[in-house]
């Protein structure tokens, strides 16, 4: 199960992706957009939030890489397709599969010990600020995760499969 | 296409980031004019070369992603497109990345003139092992395709041949296809019919018209046929409808299907889009954390790089323009010329070619490193660190760094403007610069606190100036947003480009040709206003320059009534208008009117600090120089810009000045 929204902006960070479904009212941005073959269809991934904030870089699936301010992706609707854990698209119940780990050596091995693999299935069951615990559906096992741990765990939207 | 004919224009359009300035460059050299599009602040360039027998005029259109325009750039390329289509275009394909560029070129190719393109930057494609069958895109596109690299040079002999083929044989090329929804198709044959019976005489595609109308909200003022313009309307009215989308992102969604399918088709492997370099150069410069000081720290070697190795280069030519003045004079006086025609060559014309001259180490070195910025790929990265705090004025993130160069010299920095994407960006930011502490005003700011203050207080106050400056930037800035100034705001869609090596080429041609530039614009109007102010200085012929009797002190007394409740008497009101030339000769003009050898023992006992502090208030915010304005002039075009500035410019100081002074003496210093 997947939704259409406008994404809010505190979720537009680094690591996501989006699909465009709609470029939003008919104002000048969505006509740059569509001039420059951002149309919908298109896989936006956002690269980096610059250090002030407001602004972002993103990719298009054509190998576009552009800026632009977080409120005009807001006023679009787009998909989600992958998100950081943390992120506030989440939806608890939900499964997802890791799509990849941002972190280091040591973090990576750290993950892969406790089973979190990519490609592996999981349900995210509780969200506090601190700790978030998951489950793995695969290896029915259940891991508490540190914020800081899941902030580097990318995850993507499992589309057409049973919602186990 | 008249085929005795021997000179031909063939337009190079590219959308942005695809080098097609290095290959204006490459193919015209030295043989470039530059001047404005009409009626816009947006730069025309134009030069020429030989093919064979042939006489070449390039034409460069700025850099449009599509011809339904979005921006003021976009517009002037699809109405030269429609009022004076070219004999042939050349277009640019970027080899790293050809989706995006195809959009444009389908719609090129669509338009039946005949056209060539260039896959650019093919050595940095075949660096990031891309390959492809560019005989495939050839034959889609119907037109000739050759691959090259403007950057070395490679493959320019074979473009020439190509163009050279073209316009030996401009049969009409075969249109491409792109497919449409039903009933778009559907609009555009209907249209296209009813273009055939209007019996229109163009050379473009009556369906490549069609097509245009259809995605333009004004198409009364492309086409003067009542039948027709009714007809799109219809279209256009019935298609917004059943579409859910406006047309020209239909239009835009079939083109690009097609460029997809395209590139597909073309490329031999999947493509490539990562560059590793500019993944890693951009993990670094863009970081979280160590982005902004690095671009802090660059932006201080940039402005040390301009100005400190400028500003003595700048002594050397005025001391070289001095000891050759004084040679001269003493020459004419030799000659026993009349006095005032000394004056008026030595003084006067001299003094004018010397302030002209005096700006070329800067403007050079200005863009020398500008342009290593920008073609480095810097720029646009500087601009998304940059862009939140800008956009609060309105400006896009790019301004900054123009601003900035502002606190050194205004005028290279106005002239740089010209890197800004859209008119409303320049406009805004061409207007604010007049508002930064330039070096010379600080040589004025230097001298006055040194008088009138304590070594204690005096870098302090010179600080507040600083800050003064600022905030007059930012007020001014959302004065200017809120009331609109220079149009509507563009969208900021910026692309970032994958770094890149400048070349030595390139920047040095850019380099020369600014200055020929500013020369050539800028020049009489700065030499003319030098004029201006010494006739005011020195007439009438018989009286001391610069004192009371002169035109200059005659305009000072007259203008007491209005400085005096700022504290600033005509002496000081003659300086201002010194001041007009070159900030840098007001403590010189000073001490010409006071006419004494101890002017710091004069002026001390003649004004108090508060009055100093006005008078210096006054000299931050009031107009910088003439050669400021003129660059204003010969970048904007417009009268109404340069005015606006000019009178914003003394409202605005006048203002400050009452305000401080009237409070300074109600507070009771004085």
């Amino acid at each position: 199960m997947t939704t259409i929204q406008h994404m809010p902006i505190s979720a537009l960070q680094a690591q996501c992706e989006c699909i465009i479904r709609s470029l939003g009212s008919d104002n000048k941005t969505a006509q740059r957009l569509a001039q420059m073959g951002i149309l919908p269809g298109t896989h936006l991934h956002i690269i980096r939030v610059a250090p002030l904030g407001g602004t972002i870089e993103v990719s298009g699936n054509q190998g576009q890489n552009f800026a632009l301010r977080q409120q005009e992706i807001a006023a679009m609707t787009c998909e989600p397709v992958a998100m950081p854990l943390t992120s506030e698209l989440v939806i608890v119940g939900q499964t997802y599969r890791i799509r990849t780990l941002m972190g280091g050596k040591t973090f990576c091995q750290r993950m892969e010990r406790s089973g979190m693999e990519e490609k592996e299935r999981l349900q995210i069951q509780r969200t506090s600020t601190k700790l978030i615990s998951v489950y793995l559906v695969d290896l029915n096992r259940q891991v508490e995760l540190g914020g800081g741990e899941a902030k580097k765990i990318i995850i993507e939207v499992i589309s057409n499969e049973p919602n186990r | 296409m008249n085929q005795t004919a021997k000179f031909y224009t063939i337009a190079l359009a590219a959308i942005p980031n695809s080098g097609k300035t290095t290959l204006f460059n490459r193919l015209t050299g030295a043989s470039q004019a530059t001047g404005n599009w009409p009626g816009v602040s947006i730069e025309q360039k134009s030069g020429n070369f030989a093919l064979g027998e042939y006489n070449i005029t390039l034409i460069d259109l700025p850099g449009a992603y599509s011809l339904s325009p979005v921006t003021e750039e976009e517009r002037i390329v699809r109405n030269y497109f429609l009022q004076s289509p070219p004999d042939i275009i050349l277009n640019i394909l970027d080899a790293r990345n050809l989706y995006r560029g195809l959009g444009l070129t389908l719609q090129m190719a669509l338009s039946g003139l005949p056209m060539a393109v260039a896959v650019n930057m093919i050595d940095e494609a075949r660096r990031q092992g891309i390959s492809f069958d560019l005989k495939v895109l050839s034959q889609h596109l119907g037109v000739p395709v050759i691959e090259l690299s403007a950057r070395t040079g490679e493959g320019i002999p074979d473009l020439k041949q190509d163009l050279y083929e073209v316009i030996k044989h401009p049969e009409k090329t075969r249109s491409p296809h792109i497919s449409c929804p039903p009933l778009l198709e559907k609009a555009f044959i209907e249209i296209t019919e009813a273009i055939n019976q209007s019996g229109i005489d163009t050379r473009l595609d009556h369906t490549f018209l069609a097509m245009r109308l259809l995605e333009e909200d004004e198409q009364e003022q492309l086409i003067n046929n009542d039948k027709v313009a009714t007809l799109v309307q219809q279209w256009y009215r019935r298609l917004k409808q059943s579409l859910k989308t406006s047309v020209p992102v239909a239009c835009a969604n079939c083109r690009f299907n097609a460029a997809r399918g395209l590139a597909m088709e073309v490329l031999h492997d999947q493509p490539v889009f990562e560059d590793q370099l500019t993944k890693q150069l951009d993990c670094i410069l863009l970081h979280r954390f160590f982005g902004l000081p690095i671009f802090f720290l660059l932006m201080f070697l940039l402005f040390q790089g301009v100005y400190g190795l400028g500003a003595p280069l700048q002594e050397l030519f005025s001391t070289g323009f001095e000891i050759a003045g004084n040679w001269l004079a003493g020459l004419a006086l030799s000659l026993s010329w009349p006095i005032w025609l000394q004056s008026f060559l030595f003084d006067g014309l001299w003094q004018g070619i010397s302030v002209v001259t005096s700006f070329f180490p800067i403007i050079a070195l200005f863009f020398l490193f500008m342009s290593l910025i920008e073609d480095s790929g810097y720029m646009a990265r500087a601009a998304f660190l940059m862009d939140r705090l800008m956009h609060w004025l309105g400006l896009d993130g790019k301004a900054f760094i123009t601003i900035l160069l502002g606190y050194g010299c205004n005028v290279p920095a106005i002239m740089g403007t010209r890197i800004l994407t859209s008119s409303y960006s320049r406009i805004l930011t061409m207007l604010l610069i007049p508002f930064t502490l330039c070096t010379a005003r600080l040589q004025i700011f230097v001298f006055l606190t040194a008088l009138f203050f304590s070594p204690l207080i005096a870098p302090w106050i010179i600080l507040s100036l600083y800050v003064c400056s600022f905030g007059a930037v930012i007020i001014i800035g959302l004065i200017l947003k809120l009331f609109r100034i220079g149009g509507s705001p563009e969208p900021f869609i910026m692309e970032i480009p994958p770094y890149r090596l400048p070349t030595l080429h390139s920047i040095g041609l850019r380099t020369w040709y600014e200055l020929k530039d500013f020369f050539f614009r800028a020049a009489t109007l700065i030499v003319a206003g030098v004029l201006i102010v010494w006739l005011l200085i020195h007439m009438p012929a018989d009286v001391p320059p610069g004192s009371a009797a002169t035109w200059a002190g005659q305009l000072g007394h007259m203008l007491e009534p209005v400085f005096y409740p700022l504290g600033i008497d005509w002496q000081e009101t003659v300086a201002l208008i010194f001041g007009f030339i070159a900030k840098e000769i007001v403590v010189g003009g000073l001490a010409v009117i006071y006419g004494g050898s101890d002017l710091a023992g004069q002026m001390s006992s003649h004004i108090t600090p508060l009055q100093s502090i006005s008078f210096m208030l006054f000299c931050l915010l009031y107009t910088p120089c003439i050669a400021t304005i003129a660059t204003i002039w010969s970048e904007s075009r417009s009268i109404k810009i340069t005015l606006l500035s000019l009178v914003s410019g003394l409202g605005i100081a006048w203002i400050t000045s009452f305000v401080f002074y009237q409070s300074g003496l109600l507070f009771g210093f004085h």
